[in-house]
């Protein structure tokens, strides 16, 4: 009986053995934390360029999908003829130079979905701390395009949690505080969903004639809480509309913009 | 009162997020415990699920020999729930004392449905004793129907207790979208955080998973039975319990994958990023070590069917198929755990020459897996088909034709597979997936009319000579123990990546992992920990089984007339 006990054993301690060898083996990859950065007042753009490099490569995950060539566009390296996106970031948005272009697709990147990819990518600005976003933008830039982040641009650090802690996040921040409807669509990235008078993006539902489908308050239940209702025919692209309108927005800009769209008969 | 109160909530907001556990840390405490607690709660839920099953066949075909399986599988339960209790005490400690401002924020969302699994807990444990111990006094007539009755409760209250426990662990990955960090968990409805959006597709996988898992421990202990078993009669009966588990085992892990397609789907649904995350980012290779474990699990259950072919009277004219079977599953389990999208460093993407392996990239897609994956399915049941048929000689009038049939069912569902999968290449990625749909039905399609035809192609039909139960050669059992490893270290590995998924959140893009171990490990680590608590599973099981028999002998006792009737007290 001992020799059976003693066979029973070894198949167990092998099997475990080779399954675990096995896992050990190939190559080891961990998911890491985006780790907290500290950037004084007098720091380069190499060193910022550095410390961009370890957030794409490391804790920001950013690798997952872009380079592999089918999730997302290549960064590092050409995609479609027009070089790295260092080199082609300043033609992508009219109007847009590279790094205002880097950090507002890092910001709210469904308003900037390249055309034949899918909405994906999550908020940045909800997942890094405000350095380490300047820090990405400073090192997608070192990618064939010349680095003009500086520390002006990286507001100080905060003792609260990184999360919605970006400068386009701060509550009534969104064109710098303007009540003009138009202003706030512009600079919230809605047109990069959604369609208004035939302009703008196909992901999300046209807004043009919003006012005839949906109440005052229906409008302004969706802009605060995108999941409380999800319009027909978009459930695919549901949670894809950022949360955090609610703490960008004041309420006098909230209002505005919710009698604004009501008023689109 | 308010005052209380107020002292309450101050010693609750001063409470420290953390506390290291000495040695190990707490992350590795954490997982310890919770994993072999799941491990436990699989076995003690997925064993009364065919224990009823198999006291129905025992009272509906007024087979005795089922009944008494039945009790031995209840018996096994009965010292197995105990542990599973005790771990589940040693996690609730573990969580209170070393994530306290966690499971504050869990308990504060969650507070009553834990007391209902409290309760039920306490239900649980009382309708298995009754049970159990009812078993030999409701023996017969209604009160035996009223013991079945006990049974299905049983279940009932284990399935519940599960699902409680699922809302738990399903809304730290796929918190509903309303709650956000500044979310208060007190405003939080608890039914809206139960409901969330993966909370059914784990319920419906871990049911099914329950009862792969329990039948693969129940087949362990019966090849341990029968290794140590001292007489033929004793050998016969624990080779047909072990041939049951495995069966039970096997049947349920072919219908598992499409449970966990449905899982994926709706973790793509709610976030497409925690969706990449899982197949393609950090734990891309993970799906490469399934699949090699499948390979396993296939290759293992087969191999156990083609040698019990030995001892059935028949079976030899089944024999040269035998290699044609082997080859199909071997290059399917190549097929489906090749590699496509990897993190590569810019070196291995040039070392490839592009962001694919200009060959393996081709197997490595979803068209080529879903098509293998599902030929290795049609192929296992083929296996156990020809196991099914070996001593039969059919005798009803159109046998002939039936079995035509039943190979032109095959040839089609092959078809519909290989034709769908060869198209996936030329489509777009929403209409691939949507093939996978057109492939499982043709199979499943497959599996339900041929096995309908074979029961009736069966009825009547001339034996070609009784199975020999008890003659198997020992390594067929070694399979079984190696199914048993197997299946527990594939929970092990499929826990990592449900829960590897959320990184460093609690709650997923809600509560932060502010810890010391917030990183989440590579394979490596992951598989050092499963292997350690497949072993510390493995071990008390062992104990825990031993202890019982010192309590209680088997349910088999011999007739005296040398034929293995697996009958007992």
């Amino acid at each position: 009986m001992w020799g059976t006990n003693l066979r029973i054993l070894g198949v167990v301690l092998g099997t475990l053995a080779v399954y675990t060898l096995i896992a050990n083996a190939i190559p080891q990859v961990q998911s890491e934390v985006p780790r907290a950065l500290t950037l004084g007042a007098d720091v380069t753009p190499e060193q910022l360029v550095a410390a961009g490099q370890q957030v794409y490569e490391g804790g920001g995950g950013c690798t997952a999908c872009h380079g592999l060539g089918t999730r997302a566009p290549n960064l590092l390296t050409d995609e479609g003829g027009m070089g790295p996106i260092g080199a082609r970031c300043g033609r992508r948005e009219p109007g847009k130079d590279c790094k205002q272009y880097l950090f507002e697709s890092l910001d709210a990147p469904a308003a900037y979905v390249v055309t034949g990819y899918q909405p994906i990518m999550p908020v940045m600005t909800r997942q890094l701390s405000p350095q380490q976003i300047w820090a990405v933008v400073a090192f997608l830039e070192s990618q064939g395009g010349t680095v003009d982040v500086s520390a002006s641009d990286i507001p100080a650090p905060t003792a609260g949690p990184t999360a919605g802690a970006s400068p386009g996040n701060a509550v009534g921040s969104l064109a710098n505080g303007s009540t003009d409807p138009t202003a706030i669509i512009n600079a919230a990235g809605c047109l990069g969903c959604h369609k208004l008078n035939g302009t703008g993006g196909a992901i999300g539902p046209d807004l043009t004639h919003l006012g005839a489908r949906r109440r005052p308050e229906s409008i302004r239940a969706k802009i605060l809480d995108p999941a409380s209702s999800i319009a027909r025919g978009y459930e695919q692209v549901a949670g894809v509309m950022p949360k955090t309108f609610g703490t960008m927005l004041s309420a006098a800009q909230l209002e505005a913009l919710v009698r604004f769209l009501a008023a689109r008969q | 009162m308010p005052g209380a109160l107020l002292l309450v909530q101050a010693a609750v907001d001063s409470l420290p997020a953390y506390r290291e556990f000495p040695g190990i840390g707490s992350r590795a405490a954490v997982w310890i415990t919770a994993e072999v607690h799941l491990m436990f709660a699989a076995f003690v839920l997925g064993v009364p699920m065919f224990a009823v099953v198999a006291e129905a066949i025992g009272i509906f075909g007024k087979d005795e020999r089922y009944d008494r399986l039945a009790k031995e599988f209840t018996r096994l339960l009965l010292v197995a729930y105990s542990a599973t209790a005790i771990w589940g005490a040693m996690l609730t400690m573990a969580l209170i004392t070393l994530y306290p401002r966690f499971m504050s924020y869990l308990t504060a969302v969650f507070g009553p449905s834990m007391w209902l699994y409290a309760a039920l807990f306490l239900f649980e444990s009382f309708t298995l004793y009754l049970y159990y111990y009812g078993w030999e006094r409701w023996k017969v007539g209604r009160a035996k129907w009223s013991h079945w009755g006990l049974g299905i409760l049983l279940n009932v209250w284990g399935t519940i207790v599960m699902f409680i426990a699922n809302s738990w662990l399903t809304f730290m990955m796929s918190p509903p979208a309303s709650v956000t960090p500044d979310t208060s968990p007190t405003a939080i409805a608890l039914w809206v955080a139960i409901t969330n959006a993966t909370w059914m597709p784990i319920n419906v996988h871990r049911l099914i998973a329950n009862v792969v898992f329990g039948g693969a421990i129940v087949a362990a202990y019966a090849s341990y039975r029968f290794l140590a078993a001292t007489s033929d009669e004793e050998r016969a009966h624990y080779d047909w319990m072990g041939y049951v588990g495995n069966f039970i085992a096997i049947a349920a892990l072919i219908v598992l994958p499409f449970a966990g397609y449905w899982l994926g789907r709706e973790i793509y649904q709610y976030d497409q990023s925690m969706g990449i995350t899982m197949m393609g980012g950090f734990m891309s290779w993970l799906w490469v070590i399934q699949a090699f474990l499948i390979a396993v699990l296939f290759l293992a259950g087969n191999y156990y069917l083609w040698v019990g072919m030995g001892r059935i009277p028949g079976a030899e004219r089944f024999r040269p198929y035998t290699k044609w079977l082997l080859a199909v599953l071997v290059v399917g389990a190549l097929v489906w755990g090749t590699p496509h999208t990897m993190i590569a460093s810019s070196k291995e993407i040039a070392a490839m020459g592009g962001s694919h392996h200009p060959f393996l990239g081709v197997l490595g897609v979803m068209s080529a897996k879903n098509t293998a994956v599902n030929l290795m399915i049609l192929t296992t049941f083929l296996s156990f088909l020809l196991y099914r048929r070996a001593n039969k000689r059919p005798v009803v009038a159109w046998a002939r034709t039936g079995t035509l049939v039943q190979g032109g069912m095959f040839a089609a569902a092959a078809g519909v597979v290989l034709f769908f999968g060869i198209r996936g290449y030329f489509v777009e990625a929403i209409v691939r997936i949507g093939y996978s749909v057109y492939q499982v039905g043709a199979v499943l399609a497959c599996i339900v009319s041929v096995t309908v035809i074979d029961v009736m192609l069966s009825r009547g039909a001339e034996s070609r000579g009784a199975i020999r139960w008890g003659k198997m050669p020992a390594r067929s059992q070694y399979a079984l123990f190696v199914l048993a490893v197997t299946f527990t270290w594939l929970m092990g590995l499929m826990g990592f990546a449900r829960s590897g998924i959320r990184q460093h959140w609690h709650v997923w893009q809600v509560m932060r992992d502010t810890s010391q171990s917030a990183a989440t490990p590579a394979l490596g680590y992951a598989a050092q920990m499963i292997s350690v608590c497949v072993l510390i599973f493995l071990a008390l099981v062992g104990f825990v089984f031993w202890l019982g028999g010192l309590a209680e002998k088997s349910t088999f006792v011999s007739t005296g007339n040398g034929e293995g009737s697996h009958v007992g007290h």
